[in-house]
């Protein structure tokens, strides 16, 4: 499951970054004399609406997808680590403080956040990863807190707050060594949720904003076209979504059954 | 006071300080952020004197401590506001709309969770065999395929390529009377891409729980008894696997609203996510704060209900809420 996961990560990141060497054709040509073509040997994946190399604008629909998704999985994983030690190691009120925050946050499905955050403001890609990240890591946040408050009661861990270690070394040294597997697993999972959560909002229109492609926005265009029948346009996108959120899904269950008798 | 009362009072206590904390933070990021409802109204026509009459109108001139303890008395008795996109009190829309979403989720709930009874029982009494395996397999593609595009995937075949049924919409366009076959007509597809979600999330927790079930010690005696695994199966392991599935359908409610805001928006179907949708793209805040809150407001009290009739089912669990 492990390599399966892994193999296809490969192909999906390779398939993004390294395909523009690969397939150097400009996915924001306009092609007045093929629009909506089948895919032939001259557009391998068929053109779209305005005749643009549908190949081409997969490639960098996916590199879009993946510079704004990862980084912003990074930033919810460092959020819910910050976030859920100082619930676990702060005093009992700080913790009591952060949890009825995180009560009325998880109230809120996170897509409905990001849509209404995304209607308050127009956002670039780094404000995207940014609310991104932060949206996607309440739950995450949670289940480390949890986590740290059982860690936290072991006997070398009392031991080291005996001696007078600070908070801060604890989780640094002890809480994120003892925790490593389930952090690993659940980093895994966040990068298949925000890909989800990115394309989902760009599907709606309210993600990556035109003339940068991304899959959600590419399914979109192409579902706006079904009725002539364009599958080329919408099976890729689809798939690649499919695809690179199979690769996290394998990838963190494969690690977890590695895991698993070390947790 | 009894200790169940008391539990009870501080459940509930903890639900309305979320909910108040969910107003606020709406409140204040809503009113932060640069821009604001005058630019939206005005867009390209904005001026500075045309701003400031839409904001005194809107009442947006006076300090914002003050416009929140306006708010928060509006919202005490449900006036949520006027949408300037459709021209109508924000409260009467959210009726509207909430109607069709309350069909369409609930429709995808009962088809998808009998589904996922069934698949659950099957793949739980093959846990490492061939229609469990596959049925596994199920799951886990369905799983990394979003709900768009199995929307869209069936809007292609059913839709595009077949011609069945309608694409999108609640009824058809060129009928002045639509009867109820025409509003069935458009509810196919998209309940059938929810059920087919629901189905597949929910039997791999109910297939799991049976799986559990049938290696206990119970299970062995009635087989020894000489009972078939049918019966053992339809007897006491649904039973006893049902009542963890009811819990994660309760806290599963929230996922499939959000689910349903995609869902809507591609068949263009005229729910609350839609309602959400429009709004969020036209910058419509009074309707988009209002369809917020309530989700917010549905999931927090719906987790409420799901615990305090949990602690009222089961002895065990009063005093252990307390904590």
């Amino acid at each position: 499951m492990l390599v399966a996961g892994i193999g296809l990560a490969t192909f999906v990141l390779l398939l993004s970054f390294i395909g523009p060497l690969l397939w150097p054709v400009d996915p924001f040509a306009l092609g007045p004399h093929s629009v909506l073509s089948r895919p032939s040997l001259a557009h391998p994946a068929g053109t779209d609406d305005l005749g643009r190399d549908s190949l081409a604008r997969l490639i960098s629909g996916g590199a879009t997808t993946l510079t704004v998704a990862i980084p912003s999985a990074i930033i919810a994983f460092l959020a819910a680590c910050f976030y859920g030690f100082a619930a676990a190691l702060g005093p009992a009120w700080l913790d009591r403080l952060l949890m009825r925050l995180l009560d009325a946050i998880l109230a809120l499905p996170s897509l409905v956040v990001l849509i209404f955050f995304a209607a308050l403001t127009r956002l670039d890609a780094a404000h995207l990863a940014a609310l991104l990240g932060l949206v996607s890591a309440p739950s995450l946040a949670r289940l480390i807190r949890n986590e740290a408050l059982a860690q936290r009661e072991r006997d070398f861990i009392l031991a080291a707050r005996q001696l007078g270690a600070s908070p801060f070394y604890i989780a640094r040294v002890h809480l994120l060594r003892v925790m490593a597997p389930i952090l690993v697993v659940n980093a895994t999972f966040l990068v298949g949720d925000t890909i989800l959560a990115l394309s989902a909002l760009s599907f709606l229109g309210l993600g990556v904003q035109p003339p940068h492609t991304s899959w959600g926005g590419l399914l979109e265009s192409g579902l706006t076209v079904a009725p002539l029948g364009a599958w080329w346009l919408i099976v890729p996108p689809g798939g690649m979504i499919f695809l690179a959120m199979l690769a996290a899904s394998l990838t963190g269950r494969g690690l977890l059954a590695r895991a698993g008798d070390r947790l | 006071m009894p200790p169940w009362a008391r539990t009870a009072l501080s459940r509930i206590a903890t639900a309305a300080l979320s909910l108040w904390i969910l107003v606020t933070l709406t409140f204040f990021l809503a009113h932060l952020t640069p821009g604001g409802p005058a630019y939206a109204i005005l867009g390209m026509r904005a001026t500075p004197v045309g701003v400031n009459q839409v904001n005194m109108r809107l009442g947006l001139d006076v300090p914002l401590w003050m416009q929140y303890l306006t708010y928060l008395g509006h919202l005490c008795t449900l006036r949520l506001g006027y949408s300037f996109l459709l021209n109508q009190p924000v409260a009467h829309l959210i009726v509207m709309y909430a109607a069709n979403t309350l069909l369409f989720t609930s429709l995808s709930i009962v088809v998808g969770t009998l589904a996922a009874l069934a698949i659950g029982m099957v793949q739980g009494a093959s846990w490492n065999r061939w229609p469990g395996r596959l049925i596994g397999a199920w799951q886990l593609a369905t799983y990394a395929t979003p709900s768009f595009f199995i929307a869209g995937m069936l809007v292609l075949v059913f839709a595009s390529t077949l011609g069945w049924l309608p694409a999108g919409g609640i009824t058809d366009a060129h009928m002045t009377e639509p009867g109820p076959l025409s509003y069935a007509r458009h509810l196919v597809l998209p309940v059938a891409t929810v059920s087919l979600i629901v189905a597949a999330s929910l039997s791999r927790y109910f297939g799991q729980s049976v799986a559990e079930e049938l290696e206990r010690d119970y299970v062995r005696t009635a087989r020894a008894k000489g009972l078939g695994l049918r019966d053992i199966l339809r007897g006491e392991v649904a039973r006893n696997a049902l009542r963890p599935f009811i819990t994660l359908l309760g806290l599963y409610l929230p996922a499939l609203f959000a689910g349903s805001v995609v869902v809507e928006t591609i068949f263009d179907f005229p729910g609350l996510g839609w309602l959400l949708w429009h709004a969020a793209l036209q910058q419509d805040y009074p309707t988009l704060i209002g369809v917020v809150l309530l989700i917010g407001a549905l999931t927090i009290v719906g987790n409420l209900a799901a615990e305090l009739a949990n602690a009222a089912l089961d002895p065990r669990l009063r005093s252990r809420t307390l904590a």
